[in-house]
């Protein structure tokens, strides 16, 4: 094509379609700062949208993982009930924090590597595959607990407890953790030939697999580490709230795959990414409370979380197919 | 006089690019327009627009008929009259005639809304039957040959149910049938112009603009070059104003090459199809195998590639390699371009740089970090040296034509030097100028060493870049041809059961 016919036309591109969320988040912080600006307009609210979002943020940045290898994950809600049941377990029997912490996190890669067992050697679909698997993990939970719950006194379980609870700058260290995971992700997504691996094998598993990839290896680290990073959100979150019962992850299971797939439609439109995905839980985090501080009933984070994950990706499946 | 088509000032820009500048077109009723162009020259982007997938720019006008086209809406150019059958048919293979046919357009139902079956058949049957084809209606569309499929999609199309039909557009109708179910796509084709209805194809194979069109359209980069009667004119003539200058003459001189060691052995390869065969490949020589469909020429690259587990060996550089593990063949030097890109090859929504880096991202990497930018650097030399349009490392896969993926594919194996490189249908639905820069990038990697092993259904190709030509019958290995006995005739004679004066190598 020659130098004139490939002359660019310009126009002024603000970037509505990579950065769409932002735009919506920027209109949601002056919306409820005009609204509500008493309520809305206080540290302590960011403050709180950040340490509520922390362990959802953790959730989700191990999920995005699996996805961008193109296997879904639906165990993580009960990797991390199970590894709050086995945590509070260990410590109520005084097998002390090592063996809490150490034996969750190993819990969550033997879950992960059943689930890759179960995808890649037994090829089913992984939909299918970890849906049976969290419903396996749903009993172990249960069976750890006892069927009852657990109480963590402050009183008795302080340094463990202070692994989350404790404050750097005014923010608890479960912020930290989720902002250190989060920039490995992205490092790990980005800037390695890992990353490169999991793209590969999301976009096209027989194409991957003749260039080399081996993509059963590749499948298995992916549900190896949403797996471990589950079970690391499971800790946080039993140090958190101090008490542990055998349904307490299944919450985190359909917020952590809104934001992957929110968070599909940003930054790097057509593929889940480690920043979508931190905006789209944040937009949402924000949404969520300002209509709560706005005097909303609690039911309107469901609400809310679902219409948003809808309108966006539809917005973005409309300019995808536009950009055609 | 009336036209069934008219397209007016038809433009299109992508982020910047022209890839349609200001192009009309006519097509009368009963016409048969061939439209020809290399790959990214415009085609299927002007099929695009006619099919309401593409919105065109500013001052483009499209009537069918005196109608006007809406734009960015199927349903327009449906209603209409445009009817579209591409490439891949969009059959549903374990579906009946009956049901395919049935796709889009409904079943005939009686009052109580139970499909009216007894009829339906009939009616599958006239359909087919209108255009030449007696099938049996109830077989299953994946056990049809390749034409029939064609035939049931082409019925498909032209049903009658909604609105008439009164321009069918094909794109490449025979990219993949073999000869003599070409010819009778021809006759078909030739039915649906005297039944008044206007037909542009789009094509790649000039036999076929010669055989089946009355007149042929040419664009080039996004222009229009001229449209003219197919009588009187030479295929040399086409392929100028295709390519926009003359092809060199083939260059026989690379067929005298000097070779080296013995780099690639098949040993008593075997499979499903194939047979033990043995072939060995020495470098800097092309070797390509030729076989019908069935001849076991098709799974020849996946058992060499240790894609399947085999019987046999395949032996590179003097080690065996091991069976069903592409990664460590890759990384003993052995590089395929998989036949079915699309399939095989592509990672559609990544960027070219992704695309060619998969093998080996991590050549960039430095202090823990892949260095995008060298990356890009690294990336473009090769979209230029394969004359990739446009050369756009960040460009994704889906962004590009047929052709030029086709180079990004090979581009992605040329750059790891490979010892031993193995092309599968390497030039598949590529245009003429494309074809030629990838057999001139075969020359030059067997120029510099690589033992190339070529497997195509395409004669002209395996002349054009082989050495010699193993002949595959049966899944075994009958006949070898070189030098003056390598010939396209000799070549399809051999392929399907001609034995050769010589005995078999």
């Amino acid at each position: 094509m020659s130098e004139v016919q490939a002359a660019p036309r310009r126009r002024i591109n603000l970037g509505f379609d990579r950065f769409s969320g932002l735009y919506v988040w920027a209109a949601l912080i002056v919306l409820f700062a005009l609204w509500i600006p008493d309520l809305f307009l206080q540290v302590s609210t960011l403050k709180q949208v950040l340490t509520f979002q922390a362990i959802a943020t953790i959730v989700a940045l191990g999920l995005i993982i699996p996805v961008a290898a193109g296997a879904f994950d639906l165990t993580i809600g009960g990797v991390v009930s199970v590894s709050v049941c086995f945590t509070a377990w260990a410590l109520v029997n005084h097998h002390g924090v090592v063996v809490a912490v150490v034996g969750s996190i190993l819990l969550g890669i033997a879950v992960g590597l059943l689930n890759s067992l179960v995808v890649v050697k037994f090829k089913v679909d992984s939909f299918i595959g970890t849906l049976g698997m969290s419903s396996i993990l749903i009993a172990v939970a249960a069976m750890i607990s006892s069927q009852s719950q657990i109480v963590l006194s402050t009183e008795g379980y302080a340094p463990f407890l202070d692994f989350a609870r404790g404050e750097f700058l005014g923010l608890p260290y479960t912020v930290y953790y989720a902002a250190v995971i989060a920039l490995f992700m992205w490092w790990i997504l980005e800037y390695t030939p890992g990353g490169r691996y999991l793209y590969a094998v999301g976009g096209n598993p027989v194409a991957a697999r003749l260039s080399g990839v081996r993509i059963g290896r590749v499948t298995m680290i992916a549900f190896v580490t949403s797996g471990a990073v589950a079970a690391f959100a499971g800790i946080a979150l039993t140090a958190t709230i101090g008490t542990a019962t055998s349904i307490v992850g299944e919450g985190y299971l359909l917020p952590a795959f809104s934001a992957v797939f929110l968070g599909a439609t940003q930054i790097r439109p057509g593929r889940v990414n480690v920043l979508g995905t931190l905006v789209a839980i944040f937009l949402l985090a924000t949404g969520v409370s300002g209509l709560q501080l706005a005097g909303a009933p609690s039911y309107v984070t469901d609400l809310f979380n679902g219409l948003a994950l809808i309108v966006a990706v539809s917005l973005a499946v409309r300019t995808a197919s536009r950009r055609k | 006089m009336t036209t069934a088509l008219s397209v007016r000032e038809a433009s299109k820009i992508f982020g910047g690019q022209v890839a349609l500048d200001h192009v009309s077109i006519d097509v009368a009723p009963g016409e048969v327009r061939a439209l020809v162009g290399q790959n990214g020259c415009g085609k299927s982007t002007l099929i695009k627009i006619l099919a309401g997938f593409h919105q065109p720019e500013q001052g483009t006008e499209v009537t069918v008929g005196g109608e006007e086209l809406q734009f960015s809406d199927p349903a327009s150019s449906e209603s209409i009259g445009l009817r579209f059958v591409h490439q891949d048919l969009g059959l549903v293979g374990n579906l009946d005639v009956v049901d395919n046919l049935a796709i889009g357009q409904g079943y005939l139902t009686g009052i109580t809304k139970t499909i009216r079956w007894k009829q339906e058949r009939i009616a599958a049957r006239e359909a087919l039957l209108a255009l030449g084809y007696d099938i049996d209606v109830r077989r299953a569309v994946g056990g049809l040959a390749m034409s029939e499929r064609t035939a049931v999609a082409i019925a498909r199309a032209m049903s009658t149910r909604g609105t008439p039909a009164k321009m069918l557009i094909l794109d490449e109708p025979t990219a993949n049938l073999p000869g003599p179910e070409a010819e009778r796509l021809y006759t078909l084709v030739r039915r649906v112009a005297d039944s008044g209805v206007a037909v542009l194809f789009v094509s790649h194979h000039f036999d076929e603009v010669f055989e089946m069109a009355d007149s042929v359209t040419v664009l080039r980069d996004g222009r229009h070059v001229i449209t003219r009667p197919v009588e009187g004119l030479t295929e040399d003539e086409l392929i100028e104003h295709v390519v926009g200058r003359k092809l060199d003459e083939y260059d026989k001189e690379g067929h005298s090459r000097q070779h080296g060691e013995v780099i690639l052995e098949l040993k008593d390869l075997s499979g499903a199809a194939v047979q033990g065969i043995d072939v060995t490949v020495h470098a800097g020589e092309v070797v390509g195998i030729a076989g019908i469909t069935g001849s076991g020429r098709e799974e020849v690259a996946a058992l060499v590639f240790g894609g399947h587990g085999h019987g046999g060996e395949v032996v590179l550089d003097g080690e065996v390699l091991p069976v069903s593990r592409p990664d460590i063949s890759i990384d003993r030097g052995m590089a395929l371009v998989p036949a079915e890109r699309h399939q095989n090859a592509s990672l559609m929504s990544q960027s070219l740089r992704e695309n060619i880096t998969i093998v080996d991202p991590g050549r960039h990497m430095s202090m823990g970090i892949l260095r995008h930018r060298s990356e890009k650097s690294d990336v473009t030399v090769w979209l230029e040296r394969l004359d990739v349009r446009p050369a756009q490392s960040e460009f994704t896969m889906a962004q590009l034509s047929g052709g030029n993926q086709q180079k990004v594919i090979i581009a992605r194996w040329l750059r790891q030097e490979p010892k031993v490189l193995v092309l599968d249908e390497p030039t598949q639905g590529v245009d003429v100028g494309a074809k030629a820069d990838i057999h001139r990038m075969v020359d030059e990697a067997a120029a510099q060493g690589a033992g190339v092993l070529v497997l195509s259904t395409d004669h002209e190709e395996l002349v054009r870049v082989c050495d010699r030509v193993i002949i595959l019958r049966r899944g075994k290995a009958v006949d070898e041809l070189s030098g003056p006995r390598l010939t396209n005739d000799s070549i399809t004679a051999a392929t399907i059961g001609r034995d050769s004066s010589e005995p078999a190598a």
